[in-house]
């Protein structure tokens, strides 16, 4: 799999961009599995859409397509998508998904209401104005002390993304046991006295804080994909919501290492390949649950036929004993 | 199961990362500059100017629209080893014109488009149009500015690329020239240029085309009613002959166009398909500058013109 050409040319760049896009995979993993166990795995292809809202309104407001303006409308944009669509389902009664479904087309139809009014001349799309490429992660680099004379600290993306990372990692740890019966016992969690509104939004709220800064990073379809697939796998193996999660982050770091070498032995784009290589990781999985349950299925009718077997000789031996 | 899985992970990860930080740069001389350019337009004013000195790469092939360019694993490498760096700038780049501004401050990263003087710019509020290459001359400009970072980066061959330089650009010149002869040919009553976006608002205003789009120059803007409401009418009342489709963009907002029309009795047809953002297939004849801007002034006078 890895030849002799990708050794030559591996350098200081591709370590950038796999140490990226391994903590884009591990957050978005972790977020994923609490996403999938509350039926709410497509928010990040939502909040993907409905970004052009605040991407327009930002512009709008200010005049200017600045990453950090463009950066502030959507995680606001983000940020509402999710609240909005838990408590369309929560107090709306509306399923999860169909809540989801809502939201974000209503948002995404505002912004290209206001496109086709306001900016219809002015090249102004999520596409262009907030979704990275991971392939240019390691040319974005920040300087402490100054842009001029400073020191360069390596990757914007990679330092943000680092700090969500963190976050994330340190939320889940804290608030591991709510989270927990949060996530498989709502009835139970209100009834201990959890305040289950309170984890609700601050869950929506790491999810949006996670997929915007990710969608910065790495561009919209990776983001979408890890959310959803390393968490499905993990959801098909586990039997715990601690071993789903690490079972998650392992999908996810193997995804990206799997995907970074398909890129380049096909010189194809790094976030479709890392997930595609997540699709078919899962695919694997399925196959292989498959066959040892069909393994274990002609298993059965023979353990029954030694079991009956048995009892038939034990009833001889017990017979001849008696006589 | 699961228990077992994990490590084995584990392992693979680390014999991977393991194996990964043995890896070492390679280096090779190479007595050609290396040239790395965003649009297919700009990689033919580097090839035409820098000749046989220079090794010319477009990272979005002919054909491909910039709004829709997705970088490459290998893309990554042909940027690192560029000499230079040359792209259109004026945001026809969106976000990755951040990155080339800051990569600027590593490697030689020029927009050739960023000395134009603003007043010959088309300003939609504070955000110029970045579509400069259908004007020959404000292309012939970025060929300046081509030259001069050519002529900098490597001085031994200064003549020389001075040389092709003024070949090229004075052919760019006379296909200027050419450009306004063949444009009046068309009546002036009818020099209306109607395609699927807004791309063509330079070649408007240099050659006396008024220029309308179905859709802004974002893709995300879609067109309203109105739009086709006040198309139809300037279509009506101009007696417009044709309209146009373009490469890079779907052609079925136009044809929706022409049956709208068509359909309460006037004539108009597709007049042909124009090259906006991106220059036609290789080996034909529009895969390069000269090539396309032709092919797009022939298609548009032959249609407009009787």
């Amino acid at each position: 799999m890895l030849t002799q050409g990708f050794f030559a040319d591996f350098g200081m760049n591709d370590i950038w961009i796999l140490a990226t896009a391994s903590l884009v995979a591990a957050s978005t993993a972790m977020i994923g599995v609490f996403l999938i166990l509350r039926r709410q795995a497509l928010i990040g292809d939502a909040i993907s859409h409905s970004v052009l809202l605040g991407i327009v309104l930002a512009f709008l407001i200010t005049d200017s397509r600045s990453l950090p303006v463009m950066l502030g409308g959507a995680v606001i944009i983000g940020l509402l998508t999710a609240w909005l669509s838990d408590t369309l389902h929560r107090v709306g009664k509306l399923q999860s998904d169909a809540s989801i479904g809502i939201i974000f087309t209503l948002f995404f139809a505002l912004g290209v209401i206001l496109v086709s009014l306001y900016a219809g001349q002015i090249d102004l799309d999520q596409e262009c104005v907030l979704y990275g490429e991971i392939a240019f992660v390691p040319f974005d680099t920040i300087y402490l002390g100054g842009l001029e004379n400073g020191v360069e600290m390596g990757p914007r993306a990679f330092w943000g993304i680092g700090v969500v990372f963190l976050i994330v990692l340190v939320s889940i740890v804290v608030g591991f046991k709510r989270l927990e019966t949060i996530s498989f016992h709502p009835n139970l969690a209100v009834s201990l006295g959890i305040n289950v509104v309170f984890w609700h939004y601050f869950l929506m709220t790491l999810v949006s804080m996670t997929t915007v800064a990710s969608f910065d990073a790495v561009g919209a379809i990776l983001v979408v994909a890890l959310l959803v697939i390393p968490a499905s796998s993990a959801y098909l193996l586990a039997k715990s919501l601690k071993a789903m999660l690490f079972i998650a982050v392992a999908y996810s770091q193997a995804s990206v290492i799997i995907g970074y070498s398909v890129a380049y032995q096909l010189d194809s784009s790094i976030s479709a390949s890392i997930a595609v290589s997540a699709g078919i990781l899962l695919f694997a999985t399925i196959i292989l649950l498959q066959i040892n349950k069909k393994r274990q299925t002609y298993q059965i009718p023979c353990l029954i036929f030694i079991v009956k077997h048995q009892s038939y000789i034990l009833d001889q031996r017990v017979y001849h004993s008696s006589e | 199961m699961t228990q077992s899985v994990i490590p084995n992970i584990k392992k693979l990860m680390l014999s991977v990362i393991i194996m990964f930080s043995f890896s070492s740069i390679s280096f090779n001389a190479q007595a050609q500059l290396n040239v790395v350019t965003t649009t297919a337009m700009i990689a033919d004013l580097a090839k035409n100017i820098g000749g046989s000195k220079v090794k010319v790469t477009a990272l979005m092939g002919t054909g491909v629209d910039p709004h829709l360019y997705k970088a490459t694993q290998g893309d990554l490498r042909k940027l690192t080893k560029a000499d230079i760096i040359f792209f259109n700038g004026l945001h026809l780049e969106g976000k990755m014109q951040d990155i080339f501004e800051k990569l600027a401050r590593k490697k030689t990263v020029v927009p050739v488009g960023g000395k134009i003087e603003h007043s010959h710019l088309l300003q939609h509020g504070k955000h110029p149009d970045p579509h400069i290459w259908f004007d020959l001359s404000l292309w012939h400009k970025a060929g300046q500015r081509v030259l001069e970072t050519l002529q900098q980066k490597d001085p031994v061959h200064k003549t020389l690329y001075q040389n092709n330089a003024n070949k090229y650009l004075s052919e760019m010149d006379a296909v200027d020239a050419w450009i306004k002869q063949e444009t009046l040919k068309i009546p002036e009553a009818q020099r209306i240029l109607i395609t699927a976006h807004d791309a063509f608002g330079y070649f408007g205003k240099a050659y006396g085309i008024k220029v309308m789009g179905l859709q802004g120059i974002s893709t995300a803007a879609e067109f309203g009613l109105q739009d086709i409401k006040r198309l139809k009418d300037v279509i009506v009342k101009n007696n417009i002959k044709a309209v146009f489709v373009e490469s890079s963009v779907s052609p079925r907002f136009i044809e929706s166009l022409v049956a709208g029309v068509t359909a309460e009795g006037h004539q108009l047809k597709i007049g042909g398909e124009l090259y906006s953002d991106a220059m036609g297939p290789d080996g034909t004849p529009t895969d390069n500058y000269f090539g396309m801007v032709k092919h797009n002034v022939n298609t548009i006078v032959k249609a407009l013109k009787n």
